[in-house]
């Protein structure tokens, strides 16, 4: 993006001696050129075993029905709803990182911008699992798409919140699978001209011809833009819309204006959080740590702080309409959230959800590569209880209290929720084998810049303002991928 | 002019090289292989290239052709000869009789389907029992006996009667004792027939045997009146009724009647007068009756009697020796009142118990007659003739087989081997018996220990009468030829006693001709139409004559004590015995419309269970659904306890009917048979015994119980009810209607142009019998799910009965949940009912969620649902506020773990054919019966006439006893469902939601008094 040299005081955002265009090439298509090590195995078979666990309980719901979930004539959605939005949620972070900050030139979201795409793809066809799933007549889920038909003028109804998320969706997997996709291009091309034989048909194919040239690149600038600026919209509207499909609803607990920025602020939370929780395990099994550092991680757990505040600032506002609408309804479904049988899932997602994440408050946790690993399922887990206290707590008990029951999860249930982490873990871990994980041109741009030879080099040059490489020496005091030594011969 | 140019292709041409012309010999420049291939080696060579896609395109094409399943063929035969009453599509009505309330018989291409009322009929006027909307199924069941059976094993008709004649025969000759056992039989035909058959086998002798007995009642009057019968109460002209222990709306002698009287006093005509009935009620278990009255006091079995005394004393101002207060001093309290208000209202007074201990209705007897209810409420003289059933008679039966002084008994209509207390006993001695028949339509548990099964066949199968009440005589006709092999018992007993007539229809028509058709004037072919026509034919009551009773009571007291002190007897709990609203004395245990009716007042299906007090679980340690063995009379059975609000404190009550091996595939093994605890004492069955409990220990029972929340949580704008002091003193009050408000409307109005189909129901008239339910089950093909649905909470009926319990507590209705359980006396409960249905929303939100339009408005104004379009989302079920709609979580009517209950050949024939049964998958709820309503604006198209009001009825209106259920054209404001909506007490259930739902609830009344409690 940019040849000139950045400011001293900002941190390097690739670390590590000797790393040449070449080198960059090297480390991050180790992965894929070479024969997986044992750790991979060990994920991707037992990723693979919950893909399995998931196909073989879809294909127990599609042969008997819908009703070998645990769901009743009260509770018309739970853990199929409930999946559906979080997987959402965590997909969010990848459009966020590839569009938002591309447009807000934050140039450290080159290094994870491609595992966050891939995680957005993934995580958006486990939701889609249970959009098909959840229907009664699940071969009829091409009626709710505006076709042209012998009825007439049988149409879907565009008042329904649902239909909204068809599109909402649809658009959104198309858009982040092309913006992926478009940033692989340079990539699959770097890995077509180092492959032979079968395997470089194949990228050469992938590459869709990619030949480097100038103009090559000054088209792929151009359309990640445009796409950026397409994708970036979707950020706020894909849950927003996820979020109408409640906010427009009469339920108790539901219908709640708050609920657009409340969910968008949550998937980002929950997006970030998949994220960490993907390449603080990928960064060390794939050995990454020059690209992702951290500099990175700490970004992100400031980012879960700051959604997760946001998130917090939501419960307590609900809490508060609930209270101040005087809506004896209302107030009853918050009261039961917190009190009602439901208790400890509202507060398993307060725990999670606000009081945990306030732990980043300490830089010490904050670069703890544990802690973060260990907040970021936390997260994960609390957001998914999030969805749950809102679907299962409010419909449990709302108008009537005749019709009031308990939900509990079968078998089914809890193997299609616990295969659809099973079939997202698989689809990455061949994904990490086959792609690069880390965008190696966009990371080759950074290298002159902003990495820390380059400054290093900088400062051996010594034109820098002494104080300033005071702080900036003092900034890398927390990176696992820096030889401080280096830095007191200077 | 003739060309002679040559135009040549090439230069081969030209020169006509030899090559050339050789080539040119052959229509293609290189030789086709045709011949080659075709003579056989061509075909066996690889596949050239070229013709793999051929080959491809032809062998998919083959193989998915040859893969397509064959589609089943149904057989279905037009008529050749179409009989003339008979035209597809439009159904047929027959009259007919089920227990001798006046029927039609709904038939549709020769099948019945559905039982409506007669509305002219004198017991419902047109309403129903749940029981008899269901009986049109048991036609159908596939456990019916298909042949009759002989040692067991399947017989045909003609050895049966060789078999069964023969051995008669050598009885005969012998003289020794013919017995035929049956429940109550007040066929005025078949009496006939079996006094032919008794005077062909003079040893022969006919028991009545009712399992469920009224004995005590029949005994009383004997004693106190000189007349053995069961009276004919009017409750409609009641103005206060109190009532010990009788659930005369649930299960107690003709409750469907009853129903209808009881309304009388309570509808909104009453009410306009600012006069409703007031209803007193003391008994042990919550009864539906219980939970319908305005004061309600739970009182111990082994008080009952000791009640009774008292009240007697305050009436009649004088002290029977023995008496003494009851233990509670509100009961004590409610007596006194009670007194008073009764002797207020003298001649408007009824006072009845559900006892079958004649002591006890002795007294009761006497009560009444101080009250002068003889003449008034209490019709001695056109009794009711539903039961008469001699308890005494029956034991002294079962002596003379345990004396092996029998030689062939004949079982109509009686299970004795399930339903007799010493049913053990008696099976046992039964093999001393040489002949024993009976003509139970299933093998049950008497009729797999005789020799000759005679599958009497059901009643629309058959000719018959009925005579339920003194002069009220009905006719059963056949409505289809019996579906198995069976015959009517009639029959049999005329083949075997060699009756002159052959034919049991020539028989009928004779009796008839005879005895019944003069009292209406009718006589010959034309008297016989009218009478299939009409249904009934009713001889002019006799004036109910005034009796006053002048008995000692001193005696009668002293029963009473001893009685009372043998229940309560040791230092266990007091049992009590009843008959479930449901299913009654368990004859109709194999109903799965039944089974799956909740029961009114616990909402639990597919079980009978222990009822206990909450209060007495607490103190012995016992939580719901936890299994206890109760030991009484020498017989315990293990049952979960349900803890029942209103329950009187140290009683359990166990409804019998459940237990049965031997019902059928559906009934087998439903709960646990009661009718052991049963007594035989004084003369009468007796109900009630002390029990010992125990705790099993057993893993917790979770019953299927449709309402697992039992209070309203103070939701006014759900339930609103008042007393009857509040609504005289400011009628508008009730509702609280406040002053109309702007409301904003994101949506368009519908336009209802001509229709705009609306209901009101009075929830001061709804009983919560639950006929409704099973009525709309009928007429909807509403599925059965079966006890494990329930539980998973899927019920799919499409209308069900809301209970909600408040407590009373100083004079303050406490009805939430948090606040009730901090409550100390729990013995003072209301219950209020509240039929819910698809409200029909003019705003419906599950038509604005429904991504793919499957549910939309009509311009009539009803909410639709388009089963064919619908994609199962469930989104329409979340956003309903009345949580009505139905999801079929599976293929209930093809899914193999179904079809215990409504799902094989036979069954299906019950289906209504104008409507579709749903797919898995798909959304369903009430549809206002638009198939009716479709069917009555055709009918009034095609002859030419504007639709009147009234002519298009619900099923569930239609079944309703009280009438609660009104529906009609709110366009027309004439309208029978205009003018109730138009009651001060009209309120619509969350109506500040702006669904504007299309059904009106009228307020529940309540006449209660200050007791002070």
């Amino acid at each position: 993006m940019s040849s000139h040299s950045e400011s001293i005081i900002r941190e390097p955002l690739i670390t590590g001696k000797n790393i040449t265009y070449a080198q960059i090439t090297n480390d991050v298509l180790f992965p894929v050129e070479n024969k997986p090590n044992k750790a991979w195995w060990i994920g991707f078979t037992v990723a693979s075993i919950g893909a399995m666990v998931w196909l073989f309980s879809i294909s127990w719901t599609f042969w008997y029905g819908v009703g070998e979930w645990g769901l009743n004539k009260t509770v018309g959605w739970a853990w199929d709803i409930t999946g559906f939005v979080w997987w959402v949620g965590i997909g969010h972070a990848g459009t966020l990182i590839s569009a938002v900050l591309l447009i807000f030139r934050q140039n450290w979201r080159n290094s994870i911008n491609r595992s966050a795409e891939a995680m957005t793809i993934f995580a958006v066809i486990c939701a889609a699992t249970y959009i098909f799933g959840h229907m009664g007549r699940t071969w009829l889920a091409y009626w709710t798409l505006p076709l042209p038909n012998q009825y007439g003028s049988l149409w879907v109804n565009w008042n329904s919140a649902l239909m909204m998320d068809v599109f909402a969706i649809s658009t959104y997997f198309s858009v982040s699978l092309i913006f992926w996709y478009t940033g692989l291009l340079p990539d699959i091309a770097a890995i077509r001209d180092r492959a032979t034989g079968l395997r470089r048909r194949i990228y050469s194919i992938c590459s869709f011809g990619w030949t480097g040239s100038v103009k090559t690149w000054q088209r792929f600038e151009t359309i990640s833009l445009i796409l950026a600026g397409i994708s970036t919209p979707l950020v706020l509207s894909v849950h927003t819309i996820v979020s109408f499909d409640f906010a427009t609803s009469l339920e108790p607990g539901w219908h709640t204006t708050i609920f657009p920025p409340y969910f968008v602020a949550g998937a980002i939370f929950s997006g970030f959080a998949m994220v960490q929780t993907l390449l603080l395990v990928a960064r060390k099994v794939l050995g990454l740590e020059n690209y992702i550092t951290m500099f990175h991680i700490e970004s992100m757990n400031k980012i879960i702080i700051l959604t997760g505040s946001i998130v917090g600032v939501a419960y307590i506002t609900e809490f508060f309409i609930a209270w101040y609408s005087g809506v004896e309804y209302e107030q009853y479904a918050f009261i039961n959230r917190s009190t009602g049988p439901y208790w400890w899932a509202y507060w398993s997602m307060m725990t999670c959800n606000v009081i945990t994440p306030q732990l980043f408050w300490f830089r010490k946790i904050r670069l703890s590569i544990p802690a973060s690993w260990v907040l970021s399922i936390i997260v994960n887990i609390g957001m998914w209880f999030e969805r749950f206290v809102i679907i299962v707590t409010s419909l449990h008990r709302d108008y009537l209290p005749s019709s009031w029951v308990m939900f509990y999860p079968t078998w089914v249930d809890v193997g299609i929720f616990v295969g659809s982490i099973g079939l997202f873990f698989t689809m990455f871990l061949l994904f990490i084998r086959v792609l690069p994980s880390v965008a190696i041109a966009e990371v080759k741009l950074l290298l002159k810049t902003s990495s820390e030879q380059a400054k290093l080099k900088l400062i051996k040059e010594g034109h820098l303002d002494p104080e300033q490489v005071e702080y900036y020496k003092e900034s890398l005091q927390k990176f696992d991928s820096v030889e401080l030594a280096d830095y007191d011969k200077v | 002019m003739e060309s002679n140019k040559k135009y040549w292709k090439g230069i081969e041409e030209l020169n006509r090289t030899p090559e050339f012309v050789e080539k040119n010999k052959h229509e293609f420049a290189e030789p086709i292989p045709i011949e080659e291939i075709l003579s056989g080696d061509g075909l066996k060579s690889k596949t050239p290239r070229r013709d793999f896609l051929k080959a491809l395109g032809f062998g998919v094409g083959a193989v998915s052709l040859a893969a397509c399943q064959k589609v089943p063929v149904h057989k279905s035969i037009p008529y050749l000869i179409k009989p003339e009453e008979v035209t597809p599509g439009i159904a047929n009505f027959y009259v007919s009789s089920y227990e001798g309330n006046a029927i039609l018989v709904k038939t549709r291409e020769g099948r019945p389907i559905k039982i409506e009322g007669n509305p002219n009929d004198l017991f419902g006027k047109g309403g129903t029992s749940a029981s008899a909307q269901a009986s049109v199924l048991d036609l159908y069941d596939s456990s019916r006996l298909k042949n009759p059976l002989q040692d067991g094993s399947e017989s045909g008709w003609n050895q049966v009667d060789t078999f069964v004649k023969g051995q008669l025969a050598g009885i005969k000759a012998g003289g020794k004792k013919i017995r035929l056992v049956s429940s109550t039989v007040n066929s005025p035909s078949t009496l006939a027939v079996v006094a032919d058959f008794i005077a062909q086998y003079p040893t022969a002798k006919h028991v009545t045997y009712d399992a469920v007995s009224y004995t005590g009642i029949i005994q009383a009057n004997q004693n106190s009146f000189g007349k053995a019968v069961l009276p004919h109460y009017n409750f409609d002209k009641a103005d206060i009724i109190v009532s010990f222990g009788a659930d005369f709306l649930g299960s107690w002698i003709s409750h469907t009647e009853f129903n209808r009287q009881y309304a009388t006093g309570r509808t909104a005509k009453a009410l306009e007068a600012k006069k409703m009935s007031r209803h007193i009620q003391f008994e042990s278990g919550m009864s539906l009756t219980g939970s319908n009255a305005d004061v309600r006091m739970p009182l111990k079995p082994s008080e009952e009697g000791l009640a009774i005394m008292s009240l007697y004393n305050a009436l009649s101002a004088t002290t029977l020796p023995g008496s003494k207060k009851v233990s509670d001093a509100n009961t004590d309290k409610a007596i006194t009142l009670a007194a008073k208000e009764l002797l207020a209202n003298k001649g408007r007074a009824l006072v009845v118990a559900g006892s079958n201990d004649v002591a006890t209705q002795v007294l009761v007897n006497a009560i009444n007659s101080l009250l002068g209810s003889y003449g008034t409420t209490i019709d001695l003289d056109n009794p009711s003739l539903q039961y008469s059933g001699n308890d005494a008679e029956f034991v002294e039966f079962a002596n003379e087989v345990k004396r092996g002084e029998v030689d062939a008994v004949f079982f109509l209509n009686a299970n004795p081997a399930y339903d007799f207390y010493n049913a053990k006993d008696f099976a046992a001695s039964l093999s001393k018996v040489k002949l024993k028949v009976s003509f139970a339509p299933y093998n049950d548990e008497t009729a797999a220990l005789c020799n000759v099964v005679a599958p009497n066949s059901h009643y629309l199968e058959s000719w018959g009468d009925e005579n339920a009440v003194t002069g009220y005589y009905t006719i059963v006709q056949p409505t289809i030829n019996p579906v198995y092999n069976t015959r009517q018992a009639e029959q049999s007993l005329m083949t075997w006693s060699d009756n002159p007539v052959k034919e049991y229809y020539t028989y009928i028509r004779n009796n008839w001709e005879k005895t019944i058709l003069p009292i209406a004037g009718l006589s010959g072919q034309s008297g016989w139409e009218t009478l299939l026509q009409t249904g009934f034919v009713k001889a002019t009551a006799k004036p109910a004559g005034t009796y006053s009773f002048n008995r000692d009571l001193n005696a009668i007291a002293q029963t009473i004590l001893t009685h009372s002190s043998q229940v309560a007897g040791g230092n266990g709990l007091e049992l009590q015995i009843f008959e479930s609203p449901n299913i009654g004395d368990g004859k109709k245990a194999n109903n799965p419309w039944l089974q799956e009716l909740p029961d009114p007042v616990s909402k639990v299906t597919w079980d009978n269970f222990a009822a206990m007090a909450i209060k007495t679980a607490e103190k012995l340690g016992i939580e719901e659904g936890d299994y206890i063995t109760i030991t009484a009379n020498g017989y315990s059975i293990d049952l979960p306890v349900l803890l029942q609000p209103g329950q009187a404190q140290g009683t359990i009550s166990v409804a019998v009917g459940y237990g049965r091996t031997k019902a059928g595939k559906v009934g087998d093994g439903v709960g646990q048979n009661a009718y052991p605890f049963h007594t035989f004492r004084n003369g009468t069955f007796q109900t009630t015994a002390a029990a010992e409990i125990k705790k099993t220990g057993a893993l917790k029972y979770v019953f299927a119980q449709t309402q697992t929340h039992h209070s309203y949580e103070g939701r006014s704008s759900v339930i609103k009810e008042a007393t009857l002091a509040q609504y005289v003193k400011d009628p508008a009050s009730v509702v609280g209607k406040s002053e109309s408000k702007e409301t904003y409307d994101l949506w368009y109005d519908y336009e209802k142009p001509t229709y705009n189909w609306v209901m009101a129901i009075d929830l001061n008239a709804c009983t919560g019998c639950g006929a409704c339910v099973v009525a709309c089950t009928a007429e909807n093909n509403v599925p059965v799910v079966g006890r494990e649905e329930v539980r998973k909470r899927r019920e799919m009926h499409w209308i069900r009965i809301d209970r909600y319990y408040s407590f009373n507590d100083n004079g303050k209705t406490v009805t939430k949940e948090k606040e009730i359980n901090k409550l100390d006396d729990l013995d003072h409960v209301s219950v209020t009912y509240q039929p819910m249905l698809c409200q029909h929303c003019d705003h419906a939100p599950c038509e604005t969620v429904c991504p793919v339009l499957a549910t939309t408005h009509s311009s009539e104004g009803l909410n639709q649902m388009t089963y064919n379009r619908c994609v199962g989302t469930r989104y329409c079920a979340n956003n309903c506020p009345y949580k009505v709609r139905r999801f079929n979580w599976f293929n209930y009517w093809n899914d193999s773990r179904f079809e215990n209950y409504v799902q094989n050949e036979y069954t299906e024939l019950v289906l209504n054919p104008d409507v579709t049964t749903r797919f898995r998958g798909v959304m369903e709820k009430c549809s206002m019966c638009v198939q009716r309503i479709q069917a009555g604006k055709l009918k009034s198209k095609l002859e030419k006439r504007s639709l009147k009001d009234g002519e298009i009825k619900m099923a569930c209106q239609q079944s309703c006893p009280t009438n609660a259920i009104v529906f009609g054209n709110a366009n027309d404001p004439n309208s029978e469902v205009s003018k109730a909506l138009k009651s001060e007490r009209t309120y619509y259930v969350l109506e500040e939601l702006n669904v504007q739902p299309g059904i009106g609830y009228q307020a529940k009344i309540r006449n209660t008094t200050e007791l002070g409690v």
